[in-house]
């Protein structure tokens, strides 16, 4: 029995893990609606805000699509560290993409979670 | 800049340099850019750790290694790239790459395989016929569609005599087309399933 439960352990990690995945470019989106940051403080941003723990390697490569799709700008700026940092923020058509992205989530978050309400018993509510 | 001690130094020079030689993909432009960013990063998450050496161990891992680091970035350039475009090269391209990562991209490259495969043979068979203008056709027998040339056409039937060129031509180029705009269609609307599975964190929770 004990590989069976191992094995169930590792679906749900799969899948829990390919949530997260799917919902990286819109937490990304997100973390840089109200301000402009740098790679490091968006993973840091992830991490505290939203449990994400994205690695710096999965990051920046979705970071250079985004931007080549138009939907962030970045700029190096001069910084107290003593070496220039690239930040990014998000242009009029990411904004647009931001909003979009969010509310479909939000509308498949409410419906699913009518659905699941059954399975959670008493424990939320 | 801020700087290294010598040895966590030449770890990071290297790493670097090996980036910037996997990146032959991307354009030179770029190519500094990232590895420029790259370095900022590590410089920034080793600056305020007691133990230097440790902390680019870290970052390095979390980086993954710099010929896989290069191969996400060129992989993230021709999705961006590949969404807006309408050329077959690079559409094939793109889903053949896409296809190692996932069952989504497997999908893909697998519509754009039969998808052209199909519009090149029909675009053969046009070019063909005028060579074999009797035994090039779309044969029906008893039990088959066939276009091409069939190895017992006396127990067949050719359907369209003098329309073979140019229903086949449209034909050829409706395939060509279908497979580039559904190419299009799944490339742009796929999520970010090019994030790979990386080196795990130490807090215990899912990486990604």
């Amino acid at each position: 029995m004990y590989m069976a439960s191992n094995s169930n352990g590792d679906r749900g990690q799969h899948w829990e893990a390919q949530i997260r995945k799917g919902s990286l470019e819109l937490a990304i989106l997100a973390s840089l609606w109200h301000s402009r940051l740098y790679g490091l403080e968006i993973l840091r941003s992830l991490s505290e805000k939203s449990q994400l723990d994205v690695a710096e390697g999965t990051l920046y490569p979705i970071l250079s699509r985004l931007k080549a799709e138009g939907l962030l700008q970045s700029e190096w700026v001069e910084t107290e560290a003593g070496h220039p940092r690239k930040y990014y923020w998000l242009t009029a058509p990411g904004r647009r993409r931001a909003r979009e992205m969010a509310e479909s989530w939000h509308t498949f978050a409410a419906s699913l979670a009518d659905l699941v309400q059954p399975l959670l018993g008493g424990k939320q509510r | 800049m801020t700087s290294l001690a010598p040895l966590t130094d030449n770890r990071v020079e290297s790493y670097l340099s090996r980036l910037s030689t996997a990146l032959a993909a991307v354009g030179p432009a770029e190519r500094d850019e990232i590895v420029r960013e790259i370095r900022v990063h590590i410089l920034d998450s080793v600056s305020n750790a007691t133990d230097a050496a440790a902390a680019v161990d870290r970052v390095l891992r979390l980086l993954g290694g710099p010929e896989e680091l290069a191969d996400r970035y060129a992989t993230e350039h021709l999705l961006a790239r590949a969404g807006r475009s309408f050329s077959p090269w690079l559409l094939l391209r793109t889903s053949w790459r896409w296809a190692k990562l996932g069952i989504a991209g497997t999908i893909t490259f697998f519509v754009a395989f039969i998808g052209y495969g199909m519009a090149l043979a029909l675009t053969v068979a046009v070019f063909l016929k005028p060579f074999m203008p009797s035994r090039l056709g779309m044969w029906l027998g008893p039990k088959t569609l066939n276009v091409g040339v069939p190895d017992h056409p006396e127990a067949m039937r050719e359907l369209l005599g003098h329309w073979f060129v140019p229903v086949i031509a449209v034909a050829a180029f409706a395939f060509a087309v279908g497979t580039t705009q559904a190419l299009r269609w799944l490339i742009s609307r796929r999520s970010s399933s090019a994030a790979h599975p990386m080196p795990a964190h130490d807090s215990g929770r899912t990486q990604i």
